[in-house]
């Protein structure tokens, strides 16, 4: 889960001003969203193509 | 039923046979759409755009035709209405955003071509939640559709003036979009039926993006045999798209009826069912018995990382930042509430997190292509849920739930929305079958076959 400090970190590096009644909810999409990809150890993925083939065979 | 209802509520397919037989004229049953239209508007909000005058021509065109007893397509005279992200020429395509109040293209939509080209009636452009993400607060210059079952909840989003006016019956046929569920969440929420096609199947060109890479079209109906006969239309490659799929289309409409016997269900029970409302857990089940009745097969199955789906949002969220970067930064002022913030959101994800969630989606992929080796079409719940009141939407606080249908958004595959019972609250509880990359016929025939063994799409909502 991330905190609302790295939140504001993040907004800082990316030049982005978010009001502050809906940071909270920023950081709750975030960590959502972001959970699966930080609980990745990269080098454990058997799969390393960053992309997906629609057309089928 | 009353006359008006019967008309409203006729099928595409119902409507054509009799336009065919001379039973009734295109003319009639568009001129009592608009009355109902005119009638039902104020309190559910579908239309920004109404095009009557067009809709009264294009009907007289297609009354024309039938008269001279030319051999017709099916969808002659039937009217549609757009989704309003997909273009119109010379029609204003708003997206549901302030941002877009005056955007008048000056081409149609692929789709919108397709489906004027096979003769359809345009009744006009229907509300969608803003840029197809963000549902419209109180006070917002679009106002949000409502829910036909019940005026205090949401009909569901993106597409929630489709869903809403099909299930008051205001149209025959609509066109949604899906990045994330926004084809079969309304389904599912106003009781009626819509598909999510493979990636690539339908082009995107012209319509509005909010995600490249899960970004999907569809049609929206009230029936299964009517959403194969648009797709039908709709389908097919198109150079405008770049991920459009050259791979021939499908007979979607003539196997509907060939039945199910044999036909392997899978049923993913984790993520799925989390957090489930009871009532949508029992409708499930009894569905998945009817399903066996047909003489399906049916099994659990296991989807190893389907947890994480969840990382589809990285991508959406991402994807829609950099379509949405310079107006954010000039002219946040014309986004919606919380929808400003959840686009801004995209630009605190790094580049290293995108890759990384597109890396855990090629591995899901692949994890559920192997499921669908030994199984025909997953089952799951299409929403966890009923559709949500509004005065638990309009909480800025309330979130994104978990999502049962963004795992096909994130793997590409097709899924369809099917009705499957009611909760005790009189509100719509959806069945979702999803297949293999280009099944989709094998999907609308297991949707069909289960349609027509229940009456479930037949209940009508009491507006």
């Amino acid at each position: 889960m991330l905190t609302i400090d790295q939140v504001r970190a993040r907004m800082k590096a990316a030049g982005i001003e978010i009001a502050e009644n809906r940071l909270e909810m920023v950081r709750i999409l975030l960590s959502n969203a972001l959970g699966p990809v930080h609980a990745l150890d990269s080098r454990t993925v058997r799969t390393v193509e960053p992309a997906v083939t629609f057309e089928a065979e | 039923m009353t006359a008006d209802d019967a008309i409203a509520y006729a099928s595409i397919a119902e409507l054509g046979q009799r336009f065919r037989r001379k039973e009734i004229s295109p003319v009639e049953v568009t001129s009592a759409l608009l009355a109902r239209i005119e009638r039902l508007e104020p309190k559910l909000h579908c239309f920004v755009t109404l095009t009557k005058e067009r809709a009264l021509s294009e009907a007289r065109a297609a009354e024309t035709i039938f008269a001279r007893g030319e051999t017709a397509s099916p969808l002659l005279g039937i009217p549609v209405a757009y989704k309003d992200i997909y273009d119109t020429r010379g029609i204003l395509t708003t997206a549901g955003s302030a941002l877009f109040a005056d955007r008048v293209p000056d081409a149609d939509a692929t789709c919108v071509t397709r489906l004027q080209g096979a003769g359809m009636v345009m009744m006009g452009k229907v509300i969608t939640h803003e840029f197809a993400m963000g549902i419209q607060f109180p006070g917002h210059r679009y106002p949000a559709a409502t829910n036909p079952w019940n005026l205090e909840h949401m009909p569901g989003g993106s597409s929630s003036g489709s869903g809403a006016g099909l299930a008051a019956g205001l149209f025959a046929g609509a066109t949604g979009s899906d990045t994330g569920g926004s084809i079969r969440g309304p389904a599912a929420f106003c009781g009626i039926v819509g598909i999510k096609p493979t990636y690539g199947r339908v082009s995107r060109a012209g319509v509005i993006t909010l995600s490249w890479s899960l970004d999907h079209t569809g049609p929206m109906t009230r029936t299964v045999e009517d959403c194969a006969l648009m797709l039908q239309v709709m389908a097919g490659y198109d150079a405008a798209d770049p991920a459009c799929s050259q791979r021939p289309v499908d007979d979607y409409v003539t196997p509907l009826r060939q039945g199910i016997r044999g036909l392997r269900v899978g049923v993913p029970r984790a993520y799925f069912f989390d957090g489930i409302e009871p009532e949508v857990g029992t409708a499930f089940e009894a569905s998945l018995r009817e399903l066996e009745k047909l003489g399906v097969t049916v099994r659990d199955v296991e989807i190893p990382s389907i947890h994480t789906a969840w990382a589809s949002m990285a991508i959406l969220l991402t994807e829609a930042f950099a379509y949405h970067e310079r107006d954010l930064r000039e002219r946040a002022q014309f986004y919606g509430d919380v929808l400003r913030e959840r686009f801004q959101a995209g630009g605190l994800i790094t580049a290293g997190e995108y890759v990384q969630a597109q890396r855990l989606r090629a591995r899901l992929r692949a994890e559920v292509d192997d499921v669908l080796k030994s199984v025909d079409v997953l089952a799951t719940p299409t929403m966890p849920a009923t559709a949500t009141a509004f005065t638990k939407v309009f909480d800025p606080s309330f979130g994104f739930p978990r999502s049962n249908t963004a795992p096909f958004n994130f793997t590409g595959l097709p899924a369809l929305a099917v009705p499957c019972g009611f909760s005790s609250a009189g509100l719509p509880i959806s069945l979702q079958l999803a297949g293999r990359a280009f099944e989709e016929a094998t999907v609308l025939r297991a949707g069909y076959a289960y349609e027509q063994a229940t009456e479930w799409h037949t209940r009508r909502p009491p507006v």
